[in-house]
C-alpha cells in the first residue's frame, strides 16, 4: 500500500504484542450499527505515475495568466518571483516542520518568522506583527474584531475595500452585535473627509480603509488620522506591503493597525490561495493581538535563541477567552515574503515599486489619448486604476480574443459600475506590452 | 504635469538582477503625490542571492521536520507527505493561474475542486463540501456559523455550545468568536463524555455539541449515537472537528455517528505538508438541510463544465478571499486519488496498530492515562517520572537529543504531565521500536543521572530556551539600530 511501511509481518507482531487477533478487534469499541458496510465508493488506488498523468491532464485544461497580455490585478498580482525563494521554501526543513512548539529543534522556523516580523514592522513601521494570519480579508476581520476588543465599543467605519474583504468582514461579525457603516467617496473617489469627521464619535471603535483602495488610489491619510485620535478611533489600514516600498509606513501617517494580504511579496497566484494575511500595531496593543508572534530570548547558557512567546493570548491556552481561535496559520508563505526581501532589498524594492508604478502611469496616460474612454480618476495611484467604456463587458470579450485581459470587470462587485474596468500594471510588463493593449483597444473600439 | 524623461536602462535606479527595465517614460512620484505620502528610505539592507541562500541552509539546519525526524505530535497527524504532490501544486496550471481569470480558463482547477468536493462527501457522509476555509479552526469557524444562521433561520435562539473538557482549544475559541457562551461538559472515568452530565446540561438553548471523535485522549467515543439522539431531541446540531479522523477512514462515517457538519484538516488526515505551522485547509461540509448555507462560492457542474455557484439561498457569506487554499487542496486530491479506498482504509488500520503498539509497549514505564485500546493516539501521563523529578518537559526535550520531536505536551489538560503521542501510519515497526528503546533509555537515565534529562537538549543548536524571559521583556523584531540581518 502506498505510503505504508509495515510488513504484514510486521503487522502480524504487533498485533500479538498488543493482545488481539486481528485489526478489527482494535475497532471493537465501535457499535457495529455505525460500521461502513463494504469499502469506500471511490475509485481503486491509483500508482504515482497515473496520479501525474491525470493531474497533468487537469492542470493543461488551465491557462496559465502570463499566455495573455494580462492587466488583472484587484487583489492578486502576478508580480516576478525570484528562482531562489521557491528553492528555499521546497527545502523540507521548512515545508515538512510543524508549529515550532519545541523552541530547540525550531530555531531556524522561529528566527526566520522572526524575521519576517522584522521586515513587517520595518515596512508598517509598526511596532509588533504577528507570525502571519491566512489571507488579507481575514487579516481585516481580525483587525477589526481586536480594535473592538481595545475600545470596547460597537461601531465600524469602512472605506474602499476589497469587496471580498468586505464580505469577509461582514462573516466574521454577524454573531456579534456589531454596527458596520460605509464612508462614502467623494467625486475623486477618495474617502469622502467630511461625512468621515462627522460620523466620528465614541461609539466608534475604528476606521478600517484600504489605501491603496480597491480602485487602486492612494489616500491622504494623515489628513484625517488627528480626526481619528482626538474621537479615540482606532485606524486600520488595509495596504498592499508591496506599495509601503514606495509610500510613507503607516505608523509614521497615525495608523494603529495595518493589515492586508501578502501575496505581493514572493508569492504565486496559485488561483488565490494559500498566500498569507499580515497584521501589524502599535506596540501598546500586543496583548489584544491574535495569532502566533516569536520573541527573541536567550538559552540557559545565555546565547541567543528564540520561541513562540506571549501565548497566553492563544486558544490553546485561553480557551474561550482567546483573542482568536486561529491555530494553523501561513507561516511557510510568510517565511517566503521574509526570503523575497532579502533577496530584493532595498535597491529591488524600490525598483518593483517605481517599476509598477510607472507601468501603470504610462498605460493611464495612453488610455487618455484613445477615444471612448472616459478615466474617473486622478493619478494618485500604486499600481492599478479605474477606466470606463461603453458596454465594457463585450470590449473585454473582444480583447481577450486577441489574448489581451483587459482587468477586472467592476459591474459584477458594482452595479452602478457595469462600464467600468480596473487595469493593473506591474513590473512584469513592457512598453510593448502595453503599447499592444492600446492599439488592440483602439481598434476594437474604432475598428 | 510630470517631468518625464525617456528611460534607459541606466536610469532605472539601482536595479537588481530580477527587474527588468519595462522602457516606458519614468515619472517622479513626487510630480504626483503631496509632500508626505512617499516614504524616503526602504528599511531593509541589500544581500546578494548567494548570500540569502546562505542564510536559510543554516536556519533549515536548525530544524526538525518530518522529513528527517520521528514526529509523533499528538492531534497533529505529522504523516508523510509524499513529493509526487509538491511537484503536482506546483505545475504552472495551478501556480499561475489567477483567482479571477475568465472561468473558461480554469476549467481544470474547477474540476479538481468538484472532484474533490465529491470524494469528501463520499468519505464524511456529508451532502455538500466547502473547500473554503483556510485551516481547522476557520473551518470550525464556518461550521459554527452555519450551525448559528441554521437555527436564526428557524427562528430559534439558542445561545450556548457544549464541548467535552478534553476538547481542542480552538472549540471553545469558535464558539466565543461566534457568538456563543461555551459550557464544558467533563469526561467519565473511561475518558468519554460522561453521558449524564451531558444531559443535565443540555437544554434549549444549545446550539450544538462539538465533538472530536476519536476524543483527544485516543479513545472511541461509543455513545455517540446517545450523545446524537440526546442533542438532536433538543433541536441542536453534532459538529465534527475532524482533526482525529484519521482512524477512521473507510470504518466508519461522520454520517453514520450523526453528524451534521464536518470539518476536515487535510494537512492531517490528507499528507498536506504542514510548512512550519501552515498553510493547511480545512475544508466543511454539512448535511442537505444545511447545504444551502455554506460558504459561497461552491464548484458545481453543468453539462460537462463547472462553474462557481454563489447563490445558495442562507449562505454565510465568505470566510475568505477566492476560494481556499487551492495548492493545498491539488495535494490532497493526489493523496485520495494515489491511495484509493483500499490506501485510506489501510493507513487508518495502521495508524491504530501503530498507536496501540506504544501503548502497550511503553505501559511498562509510562503510566497510561486512560488505558484503553485506542485509535490514532495515545496519551502518556509522565507522573511517575515526576516523583522522581523529570517533568513531561524535562523528557520531552531529551528526546530532542535522542533526534525524535517530542509529543504533544500537556494535552489534553485532564491528564496531568501529558505526553500525547500520535505515530501515524506512515512509521513502521522499526522506527516504533526504536522510540520505546529511547523512551526506556531515558527512563533509565531519570534513575541514574537525572541530570541528563533536567539539562536537556544538549545537542541542539541552541540550549533549553528561556521562554518565560522571552515572555517578560518581549523582543519582536530587529532593533532600530539593527533592521537588517547580519
Amino acid at each position: 500500500m502506498p505510503y505504508i511501511l509495515n510488513t504484514s509481518k510486521d503487522i502480524e507482531q504487533m498485533l500479538k504484542v498488543i493482545g488481539v487477533s486481528s485489526v478489527e478487534e482494535l475497532y471493537r469499541d465501535i457499535p457495529s450499527s455505525i460500521r461502513l458496510k463494504g469499502s469506500l465508493s471511490l475509485r481503486e488506488g491509483l500508482s504515482e505515475f497515473e496520479v501525474k498523468k491525470e493531474i497533468e491532464a487537469l492542470s493543461r485544461k488551465n491557462t496559465p495568466l502570463n499566455r495573455f497580455n494580462s492587466f488583472l490585478g484587484a487583489g492578486c498580482y502576478d508580480h516576478y518571483v525570484p528562482a531562489a525563494v521557491d528553492a528555499i521554501l521546497a527545502s523540507s526543513s521548512f515545508l515538512t516542520a510543524y508549529t515550532p512548539y519545541q523552541a530547540e529543534c525550531s530555531q531556524g522556523s522561529l528566527e526566520a518568522i522572526y524575521e519576517y516580523q522584522s521586515f513587517i514592522c520595518g515596512l508598517t513601521g509598526m511596532d509588533v506583527s504577528n507570525a502571519s494570519l491566512f489571507d488579507g480579508a481575514s487579516a481585516l476581520a481580525e483587525a477589526v474584531l481586536m480594535s473592538l476588543r481595545v475600545t470596547g465599543r460597537k461601531k465600524i467605519l469602512i472605506h474602499g475595500l476589497h469587496p471580498q474583504y468586505r464580505k469577509t468582514l461582514d462573516t466574521y461579525l454577524s454573531g456579534l452585535e456589531f454596527l458596520v457603516e460605509e464612508v462614502p467617496s467623494d467625486k475623486d473617489g477618495f474617502i469622502d473627509k467630511k461625512t468621515l469627521k462627522e460620523s466620528l464619535n465614541d461609539e466608534v471603535a475604528c476606521f478600517a480603509f484600504a489605501s491603496p483602495n480597491f480602485f487602486g488610489l492612494v489616500e491622504d491619510v494623515q489628513s484625517f488620522t488627528s480626526y481619528l485620535k482626538s474621537k479615540g478611533v482606532l485606524g486600520v489600514m488595509v495596504a498592499n506591503p508591496l506599495s509601503l516600498a514606495m509610500f510613507n509606513a503607516p505608523a509614521v501617517l497615525g495608523i494603529d493597525i495595518v493589515c492586508g494580504d501578502g501575496q505581493p511579496l514572493g508569492g504565486r497566484l496559485n488561483f488565490g490561495g494559500p498566500a498569507f494575511g499580515l497584521l501589524a500595531a502599535k506596540g501598546q496593543y500586543l496583548r489584544h493581538m491574535p495569532g502566533r508572534i516569536i520573541g527573541k530570548t536567550q538559552d540557559k547558557d545565555g546565547n541567543p535563541a528564540y520561541c513562540l512567546t506571549l501565548q497566553t493570548r492563544e486558544q490553546h491556552i485561553r480557551r474561550q477567552k482567546a483573542t482568536s481561535n486561529i491555530c494553523s496559520n501561513h507561516s511557510l508563505n510568510a517565511i517566503g515574503a521574509a526570503i523575497y526581501l532579502s533577496l530584493m532589498g532595498k535597491k529591488g524594492l524600490e525598483s518593483v515599486s517605481l517599476s509598477c508604478f510607472n507601468n501603470a502611469q504610462y498605460l493611464y496616460q495612453r488610455l487618455e489619448e484613445v477615444r471612448g474612454i472616459k478615466i474617473p480618476y486622478g493619478r494618485r495611484f500604486f499600481n492599478e486604476f479605474v477606466w470606463e467604456v461603453e458596454e465594457a463587458a463585450s470590449v473585454m470579450e473582444k480583447l481577450r480574443n486577441k489574448n489581451i485581459i483587459a482587468g477586472y470587470y467592476l459591474g459584477n462587485d458594482f452595479p452602478e459600475f457595469k462600464n467600468r474596468i480596473l487595469s493593473c500594471c506591474i513590473e512584469t510588463k513592457s512598453k510593448e506590452d502595453i503599447d499592444n493593449f492600446i492599439q488592440e483597444l483602439a481598434e476594437v473600439l474604432h475598428g | 504635469m510630470a517631468e518625464e524623461k525617456k528611460n534607459n536602462a541606466k536610469e532605472i535606479p539601482d536595479k537588481t538582477g530580477y527587474i527588468i527595465a519595462a522602457g516606458v517614460p519614468l515619472i517622479n512620484p513626487g510630480n504626483i503625490f503631496p509632500e508626505g505620502f512617499l516614504r524616503k528610505e526602504i528599511p531593509i539592507s541589500d544581500s546578494g542571492e548567494l548570500e540569502v541562500i546562505r542564510h536559510y541552509s543554516r536556519l533549515s539546519k536548525n530544524n526538525f521536520s518530518l522529513d528527517a525526524n520521528f514526529y509523533p505530535l499528538g492531534s497533529c497527524t505529522m504523516k508523510y507527505n509524499p513529493k509526487i504532490n509538491e511537484y503536482l501544486a506546483n505545475l504552472e496550471g495551478f501556480c499561475g493561474i489567477h483567482p479571477c481569470q475568465d472561468q473558461r480558463d480554469t476549467q481544470g482547477a474547477l474540476e479538481l475542486l468538484y472532484n474533490l468536493q465529491q470524494v469528501l462527501c463520499e468519505i464524511t457522509g456529508m451532502k455538500r463540501f466547502s473547500l473554503e476555509p483556510s485551516s481547522g479552526a476557520q473551518g470550525e469557524f464556518t461550521g459554527i456559523s452555519i450551525i448559528r444562521k441554521y437555527h436564526q433561520v428557524k427562528g430559534s435562539k439558542k445561545t450556548k455550545i457544549i464541548v467535552p473538557d478534553s476538547a481542542h482549544g480552538t472549540n471553545p475559541a469558535t464558539a466565543s468568536m461566534c457568538g456563543f457562551e461555551t459550557i464544558t461538559v467533563e469526561s467519565d472515568s473511561r475518558g468519554l463524555i460522561d453521558i449524564n452530565k451531558l444531559e443535565q446540561l443540555l437544554d434549549d438553548d444549545v446550539a450544538a455539541v462539538m465533538l472530536t471523535n476519536p476524543n483527544t485522549l485516543g479513545l472511541f467515543e461509543k455513545n455517540i449515537l446517545e450523545i446524537s439522539r440526546l442533542i438532536h431531541s433538543k433541536g441542536g446540531l453534532l459538529y465534527y472537528d475532524g482533526a482525529n479522523f484519521n482512524p477512521l477512514l473507510g470504518i466508519t462515517k461522520p454520517s453514520l455517528m450523526g453528524f451534521d457538519v464536518v470539518h476536515l484538516n487535510l494537512h492531517k488526515t490528507f499528507s498536506t505538508p504542514h510548512g512550519t505551522g501552515g498553510p493547511g485547509a480545512g475544508a466543511l461540509g454539512v448535511v442537505e438541510e444545511l447545504a444551502d448555507f455554506l460558504p459561497v462560492p461552491i464548484v458545481v457542474k453543468k453539462d460537462q463544465s463547472f462553474y462557481f455557484d454563489y447563490s445558495l439561498k442562507h449562505s454565510i457569506g465568505r470566510v475568505r478571499s477566492f476560494y481556499g487554499n487551492f495548492s493545498v487542496l491539488v495535494r490532497a486530491y493526489a493523496y485520495i486519488l494515489r491511495l484509493g479506498a483500499q490506501g485510506l482504509l489501510r493507513a487508518a488500520q495502521n495508524s491504530v496498530i501503530n498507536a496501540n503498539y506504544l501503548r502497550v509497549k511503553l505501559q511498562l514505564l509510562y503510566e497510561v492515562a486512560y488505558p484503553f485500546i485506542c485509535m490514532h493516539e495515545v496519551v502518556l501521563s509522565a507522573q511517575r517520572q515526576k516523583e522522581k523529578g523529570a517533568s513531561a518537559l524535562d523528557i520531552s526535550k531529551r528526546l530532542i537529543d535522542y533526534g525524535i520531536h517530542p509529543p504533544t505536551m500537556y494535552f489534553p489538560l485532564i491528564v496531568k504531565e501529558a505526553l500525547m503521542v500520535e505515530p501515524t501510519e506512515t512509521e513502521n515497526k522499526k522506527t516504533l521500536d526504536n522510540f520505546i528503546r529511547i523512551m526506556v533509555e531515558i527512563n533509565n537515565e531519570i534513575d541514574t543521572d537525572i541530570s541528563k534529562v533536567k539539562d536537556a537538549p544538549h545537542r541542539t543548536s541552541v540550549k533549553r530556551v528561556d521562554e518565560v524571559r522571552a515572555a517578560r521583556f518581549p523582543d519582536l523584531k530587529w532593533s532600530a539600530e539593527k533592521s537588517s540581518k547580519q
